[in-house]
């Protein structure tokens, strides 16, 4: 009796380690693509963003001469290098102070509107759908300084016309500014989140008289604080890889204004033919992207639980 | 209350207000890309183009009744070609749209063409003319003016074309005189009459030729030569869809496991690999992604283009396994218990299930993908294999290009996506508010 049932566990035993085992190998041919993808599209190519600023990098016989952080030093000895790190962060600034607030605000009107919401949400959503090169063609043609509408409704004022884009104290401004008009995914965010404020909350407080501009001031802006903060962050992480809009707007001119780190990172390479140089401002941006994601998830996290 | 109508009548100001902000930009566009390359420089830029003209222009040939078909056609095809040019180059100001060429002979119309001012523009100022300073001399310099009248066109029989010869003309004259015009130019024929009628559609077929202008600029690139601007459309298509379905499947495939197979602390660690990708910013890996590309020559084809969008995204990943965890466990196990096999539990039963987060991810893929710019144009040097974004943006680099018709390329972009954004706005204000509670 003792010896059949034994055998019997035994078996048990080895079926479910067979299904185990089985459970396994299908887990890892799941996920076979997308490990292979993942390393040979990221952590391959940063890995290599390494290994390449550590050398004089020779894309023809690679990888060179070894020169340890030399890269680097002269990276931090290079006037340019701090130029473009400074002209990310006045992209940034300009956007914080110019753009970011835009689809709150127009998030937490949209909420307070009956009728027409729709409308309005669709008209807000045309900006997350209108390709960047055909805004930067009209903006770049709103900004033109001999035919453009900027220097017209300008000098309708009383200014005096002003090259736009082609100033290097104005480009930043111009290549920010068109951001202004909002709209987007996030306007949708917000309004998600301000409609996921439980309704209790309202009518608690409009019994207290709490409706209009205080209740926006008293409950609406608290309860988004968490989403706000995120959003914050996130600007921040994707206002330091800017590349797209001012490499459109203007490739990094005029004389080296709008040339933020993406563009640094692409001119070292293309024009210095740099492939050390390149390599060592890469790393240096990611580790500076990756500090502020890893608090974005602290962040995320800690709100979760 | 009446404080609290008025904090409504400012929410409204309010959205109206961005509203507007928004859609003038495209107003702006729209109306410069209805006006003619003199008119679009005017100052103040008007909102509303001016009304198109269109010229008929008659020439007589009775002189050359003796000449040969071939001669005579000639020589009227050299006419047809001076006529266009000229009067667009000199008569800038009158909204010339449309240009009717009718070579008469015995009193019966044998030559006939009608050209849109588009065309005409595009034939001087990137095609067969480009960088030609008008004269007689220089329109018919070589076999300029044949590849002209190609894709200009014409109708001719000696015996008569099915068109009414024009009798009455108005010798009117706007800021210039189409006659004292053709005659310094020097036709082979005598002008009889011209004539101007007023006809706004024209403005509106500007764009039927706006879609014809890579053909013209990049007239050298077969596939561009022929479908024009729809290469760039099909192209981002394509990416999009091949970015849509890889983040879809391959994001569940990498989510799955680590919901339902593997044990918690392994699925983390897995969890934890995915979304390290998310620190490693594109700026910093696409010179060492693009060198690695043209080592394995993935340059300039498309799958350069395509590749890049395999790379699961992290958060798509922990996306699904938010949603893959809280399935119903009995159902999976179940079939599980029946013998089933993991893929088949998956494909099966797993993601009929997942609809709903399926079309999230595929919608924000979508959104995330559709101003892809940097890496199309890095790895991209044929023409037909550009996106629109790329596609636009190196058309608008080009100086011959006139403002209004870049900006007609752009309406004509916008135009679908408009369309989408009204027919879908429902979905994707759901899918966004529905990734945005998850996140």
């Amino acid at each position: 009796m003792n010896h059949i049932r034994g055998k019997q566990t035994n078996t048990l035993q080895s079926m479910h380690l067979t299904v185990k085992r089985r459970k396994y190998l299908a887990a890892i041919l799941f996920m076979l693509p997308g490990i292979i993808a993942t390393i040979w599209l990221r952590y391959y190519p940063i890995g290599k963003a390494f290994y390449m600023s550590m050398f004089d990098y020779d894309p023809v016989t690679p990888p060179g001469v070894f020169v340890g952080f030399k890269n680097f030093l002269n990276l931090f000895k290079t006037e340019f290098y701090w130029e473009a790190w400074w002209n990310t962060f006045i992209f940034l600034g300009i956007t914080l102070v110019l753009v970011f607030w835009v689809p709150l605000v127009q998030a937490i009107f949209l909420n307070e509107i009956m009728r027409g919401k729709k409308l309005f949400t669709t008209i807000y959503l045309i900006t997350a759908l209108i390709p960047m090169s055909v805004n930067v063609i009209i903006w770049k043609w709103i900004w033109d300084p001999q035919y453009g509408l900027a220097n017209q409704i300008f000098q309708f004022f009383g200014g005096s016309a002003q090259l736009w884009l082609s100033n290097p104290d104005l480009t930043k401004f111009c290549i920010v500014f068109p951001g202004i008009v909002g709209g987007g995914v996030n306007v949708l965010l917000y309004l998600a989140a301000i409609q996921g404020i439980p309704p209790q909350i309202y009518e608690a407080a409009a019994l207290d008289g709490c409706v209009g501009w205080q209740k926006i001031r008293y409950i609406v802006l608290p309860n988004l604080r968490f989403i706000i903060v995120i959003q914050l962050i996130l600007t921040c992480i994707s206002g330091m890889q800017v590349l797209d809009i001012p490499f459109q707007f203007a490739s990094g001119g005029p004389s080296g204004a709008s040339t933020s780190m993406g563009i640094y990172i692409y001119n070292s390479v293309y024009t210095d033919l740099s492939y050390g140089k390149s390599a060592a401002a890469s790393v240096i941006l990611f580790l500076v992207i990756a500090l502020l994601t890893v608090l974005e998830m602290r962040l995320d996290r800690s709100e979760a639980a | 209350m009446k404080e609290k109508n008025g904090f409504k009548a400012f929410a409204y100001a309010i959205s109206i207000f961005f509203s507007v902000l928004i859609i003038f930009p495209l107003l702006y566009i729209l109306s410069n890309s209805m006006k003619d390359s003199a008119k679009v420089y005017d100052l103040p830029p008007k909102l509303i183009p001016d009304s198109a003209q269109s010229l008929s222009v008659q020439v007589n040939y009775d002189a050359y009744k003796d000449l040969s078909d071939e001669e005579l056609l000639t020589m009227m095809q050299q006419d047809q070609i001076i006529t266009l040019i000229s009067t667009v180059n000199e008569m800038q100001r009158d909204s010339i749209f449309e240009i009717k060429f009718y070579g008469t002979m015995d009193g019966k119309v044998v030559y006939y063409s009608r050209d849109h001012r588009t065309e005409i523009d595009m034939e001087r100022d990137n095609g067969a003319f480009k960088g030609v300073a008008v004269s007689t001399k220089t329109l018919l310099h070589g076999d300029r003016w044949q590849k002209a009248i190609k894709r200009f066109g014409y109708e001719f029989d000696r015996n008569g074309l099915d068109k009414g010869a024009c009798t009455e003309f108005q010798h009117e004259i706007r800021n210039q005189n189409v006659e004292e015009v053709l005659t310094a130019y020097t036709l082979h024929g005598t002008v009889q009459g011209t004539k101007f009628k007023t006809n706004n559609w024209l403005l509106l077929e500007s764009f039927v030729h706006y879609f014809k202008l890579p053909s013209y600029i990049y007239s050298r690139n077969e596939t561009i030569a022929k479908y024009n601007f729809l290469p760039f459309f099909f192209n981002t298509a394509l990416v999009l869809l091949c970015a849509v379905v890889c983040q879809v499947t391959i994001c569940a495939l990498c989510a799955y496991p680590i919901s339902r197979l593997l044990p918690r602390r392994a699925g983390n660690l897995m969890l934890l690999f995915f979304l390290g990708t998310t620190m490693i910013p594109f700026v910093a890996i696409m010179i060492p992604q693009l060198t690695m590309f043209k080592k394995l020559g993935f340059y300039d084809n498309y799958f350069a283009l395509l590749l890049p969008h395999v790379l699961p995204a992290g958060f798509y990943v922990y996306m699904y396994k938010g949603f893959f965890d809280n399935l119903p466990g009995e159902l999976l196990e179940a079939a599980t218990i029946d013998g089933a096999g993991n893929f088949y539990v998956f494909s099966k039963i797993c993601m009929p299930l997942s609809k709903p987060i399926i079309s999230i991810i595929g919608l924000q893929t979508f959104l995330a993908n559709w101003n892809d710019f940097f890496w199309a144009w890095m790895v991209t040097e044929r023409q037909d294999l550009w996106t629109l974004n790329v596609a636009l943006y190196n058309i608008s680099k080009i100086s011959s290009v006139k403002p209004n018709f870049i900006m007609g390329l752009s309406v004509l972009t916008i135009v679908p996506v408009l369309l989408i954004t009204v027919f879908f706005s429902n979905q994707i204000k759901e899918s966004i508010a529905a990734a945005g509670i998850k996140g």
